[in-house]
Protein backbone atom coordinates (compact mmCIF):
# COMPACT_ATOMS: atom_id res chain seq x y z
CA UNK A 1 0.00 0.00 0.00
CA UNK A 2 1.12 3.51 -0.63
CA UNK A 3 1.88 5.28 2.65
CA UNK A 4 0.68 8.76 3.36
CA UNK A 5 3.23 9.41 6.06
CA UNK A 6 6.99 9.11 6.19
CA UNK A 7 9.86 10.53 4.20
CA UNK A 8 9.96 10.60 0.43
CA UNK A 9 12.46 7.73 0.58
CA UNK A 10 9.99 5.55 2.45
CA UNK A 11 7.14 6.54 0.18
CA UNK A 12 9.20 5.74 -2.88
CA UNK A 13 10.24 2.36 -1.47
CA UNK A 14 6.64 1.54 -0.67
CA UNK A 15 5.51 2.61 -4.11
CA UNK A 16 8.14 0.42 -5.79
CA UNK A 17 7.17 -2.54 -3.65
CA UNK A 18 3.53 -1.97 -4.51
CA UNK A 19 4.57 -1.81 -8.12
CA UNK A 20 6.23 -5.20 -7.88
CA UNK A 21 3.03 -6.65 -6.51
CA UNK A 22 1.03 -4.90 -9.20
CA UNK A 23 3.15 -6.42 -11.97
CA UNK A 24 3.53 -10.11 -11.15
CA UNK A 25 5.20 -12.55 -13.55
CA UNK A 26 2.69 -13.38 -16.23
CA UNK A 27 2.27 -16.14 -18.70
CA UNK A 28 2.41 -15.66 -22.41
CA UNK A 29 -0.59 -15.81 -24.68
CA UNK A 30 -1.16 -18.84 -26.88
CA UNK A 31 0.08 -16.87 -29.84
CA UNK A 32 3.44 -16.09 -28.29
CA UNK A 33 5.52 -18.93 -29.74
CA UNK A 34 4.00 -18.93 -33.26
CA UNK A 35 4.47 -15.17 -33.46
CA UNK A 36 8.04 -15.50 -32.23
CA UNK A 37 8.90 -18.10 -34.87
CA UNK A 38 7.22 -15.99 -37.51
CA UNK A 39 9.49 -13.09 -36.58
CA UNK A 40 12.55 -15.34 -36.56
CA UNK A 41 11.71 -16.68 -40.01
CA UNK A 42 11.00 -13.21 -41.35
CA UNK A 43 14.38 -12.00 -40.09
CA UNK A 44 16.08 -15.09 -41.46
CA UNK A 45 14.56 -14.70 -44.92
CA UNK A 46 15.53 -11.03 -44.95
CA UNK A 47 19.10 -11.90 -43.94
CA UNK A 48 19.16 -14.70 -46.50
CA UNK A 49 18.02 -12.49 -49.37
CA UNK A 50 20.45 -9.77 -48.28
CA UNK A 51 23.26 -12.32 -48.16
CA UNK A 52 22.33 -13.63 -51.58
CA UNK A 53 22.24 -10.14 -53.02
CA UNK A 54 25.58 -9.27 -51.44
CA UNK A 55 27.22 -12.49 -52.65
CA UNK A 56 25.79 -11.84 -56.14
CA UNK A 57 27.45 -8.42 -56.14
CA UNK A 58 30.73 -9.90 -54.95
CA UNK A 59 30.64 -12.58 -57.66
CA UNK A 60 29.85 -10.02 -60.34
CA UNK A 61 32.65 -7.74 -59.15
CA UNK A 62 35.09 -10.64 -59.11
CA UNK A 63 34.10 -11.73 -62.63
CA UNK A 64 34.48 -8.17 -63.89
CA UNK A 65 37.92 -7.89 -62.30
CA UNK A 66 39.07 -11.12 -63.90
CA UNK A 67 37.69 -10.09 -67.29
CA UNK A 68 39.44 -6.72 -67.07
CA UNK A 69 42.68 -8.39 -66.02
CA UNK A 70 42.54 -10.78 -68.97
CA UNK A 71 41.70 -7.97 -71.35
CA UNK A 72 44.59 -5.85 -70.13
CA UNK A 73 47.07 -8.70 -70.33
CA UNK A 74 46.25 -9.59 -73.94
CA UNK A 75 48.43 -7.96 -76.62
CA UNK A 76 46.18 -6.12 -78.97
CA UNK A 77 46.71 -4.00 -82.07
CA UNK A 78 46.00 -0.39 -81.70
CA UNK A 79 44.36 1.68 -84.35
CA UNK A 80 45.97 4.74 -82.92
CA UNK A 81 49.66 5.26 -83.93
CA UNK A 82 52.07 4.47 -81.20
CA UNK A 83 55.49 6.09 -81.28
CA UNK A 84 58.30 4.14 -79.75
CA UNK A 85 60.87 6.63 -80.98
CA UNK A 86 61.76 9.92 -79.54
CA UNK A 87 61.04 13.10 -81.45
CA UNK A 88 64.65 13.53 -82.56
CA UNK A 89 64.88 9.95 -83.82
CA UNK A 90 61.67 10.32 -85.70
CA UNK A 91 62.87 13.51 -87.37
CA UNK A 92 66.20 11.86 -88.24
CA UNK A 93 64.42 8.91 -89.82
CA UNK A 94 62.21 11.16 -91.81
CA UNK A 95 65.20 13.02 -93.19
CA UNK A 96 67.54 10.11 -93.65
CA UNK A 97 68.68 11.25 -97.10
CA UNK A 98 70.01 14.52 -95.82
CA UNK A 99 73.19 13.65 -94.11
CA UNK A 100 73.93 15.99 -91.45
CA UNK A 101 77.47 16.28 -90.26
CA UNK A 102 78.76 18.30 -87.46
CA UNK A 103 79.97 21.64 -88.53
CA UNK A 104 83.69 21.98 -88.36
CA UNK A 105 84.86 25.40 -87.54
CA UNK A 106 88.44 26.42 -88.06
CA UNK A 107 89.03 29.15 -85.70
CA UNK A 108 92.10 31.22 -86.46
CA UNK A 109 93.54 33.60 -84.02
CA UNK A 110 92.94 37.20 -85.00
CA UNK A 111 95.81 38.98 -86.67
CA UNK A 112 97.59 41.48 -84.52
CA UNK B 1 20.01 -21.57 -13.60
CA UNK B 2 16.76 -22.88 -14.99
CA UNK B 3 18.25 -24.79 -17.92
CA UNK B 4 21.32 -26.99 -18.20
CA UNK B 5 24.36 -26.18 -20.29
CA UNK B 6 23.69 -29.06 -22.63
CA UNK B 7 20.39 -27.53 -23.71
CA UNK B 8 22.08 -24.21 -24.39
CA UNK B 9 24.77 -25.90 -26.43
CA UNK B 10 22.14 -27.76 -28.43
CA UNK B 11 20.33 -24.49 -29.10
CA UNK B 12 23.62 -22.93 -30.14
CA UNK B 13 24.02 -25.75 -32.61
CA UNK B 14 20.73 -24.76 -34.25
CA UNK B 15 18.41 -27.20 -32.49
CA UNK B 16 15.01 -25.50 -32.72
CA UNK B 17 13.47 -27.80 -30.11
CA UNK B 18 16.17 -26.85 -27.60
CA UNK B 19 15.60 -23.18 -28.31
CA UNK B 20 11.86 -23.67 -27.87
CA UNK B 21 12.51 -25.27 -24.51
CA UNK B 22 14.68 -22.38 -23.36
CA UNK B 23 11.97 -19.91 -24.38
CA UNK B 24 9.32 -21.93 -22.58
CA UNK B 25 11.39 -22.02 -19.39
CA UNK B 26 12.29 -18.33 -19.34
CA UNK B 27 9.35 -16.63 -21.00
CA UNK B 28 7.29 -16.15 -17.85
CA UNK B 29 10.18 -14.51 -16.06
CA UNK B 30 11.11 -12.38 -19.05
CA UNK B 31 7.51 -11.30 -19.57
CA UNK B 32 7.32 -10.29 -15.90
CA UNK B 33 10.56 -8.35 -16.05
CA UNK B 34 9.61 -6.63 -19.28
CA UNK B 35 6.20 -5.70 -17.94
CA UNK B 36 7.83 -4.09 -14.89
CA UNK B 37 10.46 -2.34 -16.97
CA UNK B 38 8.19 -0.83 -19.59
CA UNK B 39 4.92 -0.65 -17.65
CA UNK B 40 2.75 -1.00 -20.74
CA UNK B 41 0.87 -4.24 -20.71
CA UNK B 42 -0.16 -4.04 -24.35
CA UNK B 43 3.44 -4.09 -25.60
CA UNK B 44 4.93 -6.60 -23.17
CA UNK B 45 4.70 -9.62 -25.45
CA UNK B 46 6.12 -7.67 -28.35
CA UNK B 47 9.19 -6.64 -26.37
CA UNK B 48 9.60 -10.14 -24.89
CA UNK B 49 9.52 -11.60 -28.40
CA UNK B 50 12.18 -9.11 -29.39
CA UNK B 51 14.30 -10.40 -26.49
CA UNK B 52 14.01 -14.00 -27.66
CA UNK B 53 14.54 -12.95 -31.27
CA UNK B 54 17.83 -11.32 -30.26
CA UNK B 55 18.64 -14.39 -28.22
CA UNK B 56 18.09 -16.62 -31.24
CA UNK B 57 20.36 -14.62 -33.50
CA UNK B 58 23.12 -14.01 -30.98
CA UNK B 59 23.20 -17.34 -29.19
CA UNK B 60 26.29 -18.40 -31.07
CA UNK B 61 28.18 -15.45 -29.57
CA UNK B 62 27.73 -16.84 -26.09
CA UNK B 63 31.08 -18.41 -25.25
CA UNK B 64 30.35 -19.77 -21.78
CA UNK B 65 26.91 -21.15 -20.96
CA UNK B 66 27.51 -20.25 -17.29
CA UNK B 67 26.79 -16.59 -18.01
CA UNK B 68 23.60 -17.35 -19.90
CA UNK B 69 21.20 -15.78 -17.39
CA UNK B 70 22.99 -12.42 -16.95
CA UNK B 71 23.36 -12.37 -20.68
CA UNK B 72 19.64 -12.96 -21.21
CA UNK B 73 18.97 -10.21 -18.68
CA UNK B 74 21.19 -7.88 -20.62
CA UNK B 75 19.26 -8.65 -23.80
CA UNK B 76 16.06 -7.94 -21.89
CA UNK B 77 17.39 -4.65 -20.56
CA UNK B 78 18.57 -3.60 -24.01
CA UNK B 79 15.26 -4.47 -25.64
CA UNK B 80 13.33 -2.61 -22.93
CA UNK B 81 15.67 0.34 -23.23
CA UNK B 82 15.22 0.48 -27.01
CA UNK B 83 11.46 0.28 -26.59
CA UNK B 84 11.37 3.07 -24.01
CA UNK B 85 13.61 5.28 -26.13
CA UNK B 86 11.35 4.77 -29.15
CA UNK B 87 8.31 5.50 -27.06
CA UNK B 88 9.89 8.65 -25.71
CA UNK B 89 10.72 9.78 -29.21
CA UNK B 90 7.27 8.90 -30.50
CA UNK B 91 5.41 10.86 -27.96
CA UNK B 92 6.84 13.25 -25.48
CA UNK B 93 5.95 11.67 -22.21
CA UNK B 94 2.74 13.09 -20.92
CA UNK B 95 3.34 14.99 -17.75
CA UNK B 96 0.38 13.52 -16.00
CA UNK B 97 -0.72 14.85 -12.73
CA UNK B 98 1.05 12.55 -10.33
CA UNK B 99 -0.30 14.32 -7.31
CA UNK B 100 -3.79 13.51 -8.37
CA UNK B 101 -2.75 9.94 -8.92
CA UNK B 102 -1.14 9.84 -5.53
CA UNK B 103 -4.34 11.05 -4.03
CA UNK B 104 -6.30 8.43 -5.89
CA UNK B 105 -3.78 5.85 -4.80
CA UNK B 106 -4.05 6.94 -1.22
CA UNK B 107 -7.82 6.75 -1.52
CA UNK B 108 -7.51 3.27 -2.89
CA UNK B 109 -5.21 2.34 -0.04
CA UNK B 110 -7.60 3.80 2.48
CA UNK B 111 -10.48 1.94 0.93
CA UNK B 112 -8.54 -1.29 1.43
CA UNK B 113 -10.41 -4.33 0.38
CA UNK B 114 -13.37 -2.29 -0.72
CA UNK B 115 -11.41 -1.28 -3.81
CA UNK B 116 -10.95 -3.70 -6.62
CA UNK B 117 -7.43 -5.10 -6.58
CA UNK B 118 -7.02 -4.75 -10.33
CA UNK B 119 -8.01 -1.13 -10.14
CA UNK B 120 -5.45 -0.56 -7.41
CA UNK B 121 -2.71 -2.32 -9.36
CA UNK B 122 -3.52 -0.26 -12.40
CA UNK B 123 -3.19 2.92 -10.39
CA UNK B 124 0.11 1.82 -8.91
CA UNK B 125 1.42 1.03 -12.38
CA UNK B 126 0.29 4.38 -13.68
CA UNK B 127 1.83 6.21 -10.74
CA UNK B 128 5.20 4.49 -11.11
CA UNK B 129 5.11 4.83 -14.87
CA UNK B 130 4.40 8.51 -14.56
CA UNK B 131 7.09 9.01 -11.93
CA UNK B 132 9.75 7.12 -13.85
CA UNK B 133 8.70 8.90 -17.02
CA UNK B 134 10.40 11.94 -15.54
CA UNK B 135 13.83 10.31 -15.44
CA UNK B 136 15.98 8.85 -18.18
CA UNK B 137 15.50 5.34 -19.52
CA UNK B 138 18.84 4.29 -18.04
CA UNK B 139 17.83 5.46 -14.56
CA UNK B 140 14.46 3.83 -14.88
CA UNK B 141 15.82 0.45 -15.89
CA UNK B 142 18.63 0.47 -13.34
CA UNK B 143 16.26 1.33 -10.50
CA UNK B 144 13.74 -1.24 -11.63
CA UNK B 145 16.35 -3.98 -11.74
CA UNK B 146 17.65 -3.12 -8.30
CA UNK B 147 14.56 -2.08 -6.39
CA UNK B 148 11.80 -4.05 -8.05
CA UNK B 149 13.49 -7.06 -9.62
CA UNK B 150 15.67 -7.34 -6.55
CA UNK B 151 18.90 -8.03 -8.42
CA UNK B 152 22.07 -7.92 -6.36
CA UNK B 153 24.95 -5.61 -7.17
CA UNK B 154 26.91 -8.64 -8.32
CA UNK B 155 24.20 -9.56 -10.80
CA UNK B 156 23.98 -5.97 -11.97
CA UNK B 157 27.75 -5.97 -12.44
CA UNK B 158 27.39 -8.90 -14.82
CA UNK B 159 24.65 -7.18 -16.75
CA UNK B 160 26.15 -3.71 -16.99
CA UNK B 161 29.81 -4.80 -17.08
CA UNK B 162 30.87 -2.06 -14.70
CA UNK B 163 32.36 -2.39 -11.24
CA UNK B 164 30.39 -2.29 -8.02
CA UNK B 165 31.44 1.20 -6.99
CA UNK B 166 30.44 2.70 -10.31
CA UNK B 167 27.10 0.92 -10.03
CA UNK B 168 26.55 2.25 -6.53
CA UNK B 169 27.18 5.79 -7.73
CA UNK B 170 24.83 5.36 -10.66
CA UNK B 171 22.17 3.87 -8.45
CA UNK B 172 22.50 6.65 -5.91
CA UNK B 173 22.22 9.33 -8.57
CA UNK B 174 19.28 7.61 -10.25
CA UNK B 175 17.51 7.35 -6.93
CA UNK B 176 18.19 11.00 -6.18
CA UNK B 177 16.69 12.02 -9.50
CA UNK B 178 13.59 9.94 -8.90
CA UNK B 179 13.29 11.33 -5.40
CA UNK B 180 13.61 14.83 -6.77
CA UNK B 181 10.83 14.17 -9.26
CA UNK B 182 8.81 12.51 -6.53
CA UNK B 183 9.27 15.43 -4.15
CA UNK B 184 8.56 17.98 -6.84
CA UNK B 185 5.36 16.24 -7.83
CA UNK B 186 4.21 16.17 -4.25
CA UNK B 187 4.99 19.82 -3.57
CA UNK B 188 3.78 21.72 -6.60
CA UNK B 189 1.22 19.28 -7.91
CA UNK B 190 2.56 19.76 -11.42
CA UNK B 191 3.76 16.24 -11.96
CA UNK B 192 7.31 15.02 -12.10
CA UNK B 193 10.04 17.29 -13.36
CA UNK B 194 12.21 16.16 -16.22
CA UNK B 195 15.76 16.27 -14.92
CA UNK B 196 18.76 17.34 -16.94
CA UNK B 197 20.28 14.42 -18.78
Amino acid sequence: MFPQRGSDEEKLNALLQAYKAACPDRDASANFMPALWQRIEARQSFSFSFFRMASGFVTAALALSIALGVYMSLPHTNSTPYYSQSYVEAVADANSSDLVFPVRLDVQPPAR
Amino acid sequence: MLVDFELIKRAQGGDAAAFNEIVTVYRKRILGTVSRLIARTEDVEDVAQEVFLRLYFSLDQLRTPEVFEPWLYRLTVNAAFDYLRKQRRRQEFRMSDLSEQQVMLADAAAGGKAEQEDQHHKKVREAVDSLLGAVSEQDRILLMLKEVEGLSLKELENIYKVNENALKVRLFRARQRVLKAFGASGKDGQGPQRPDR
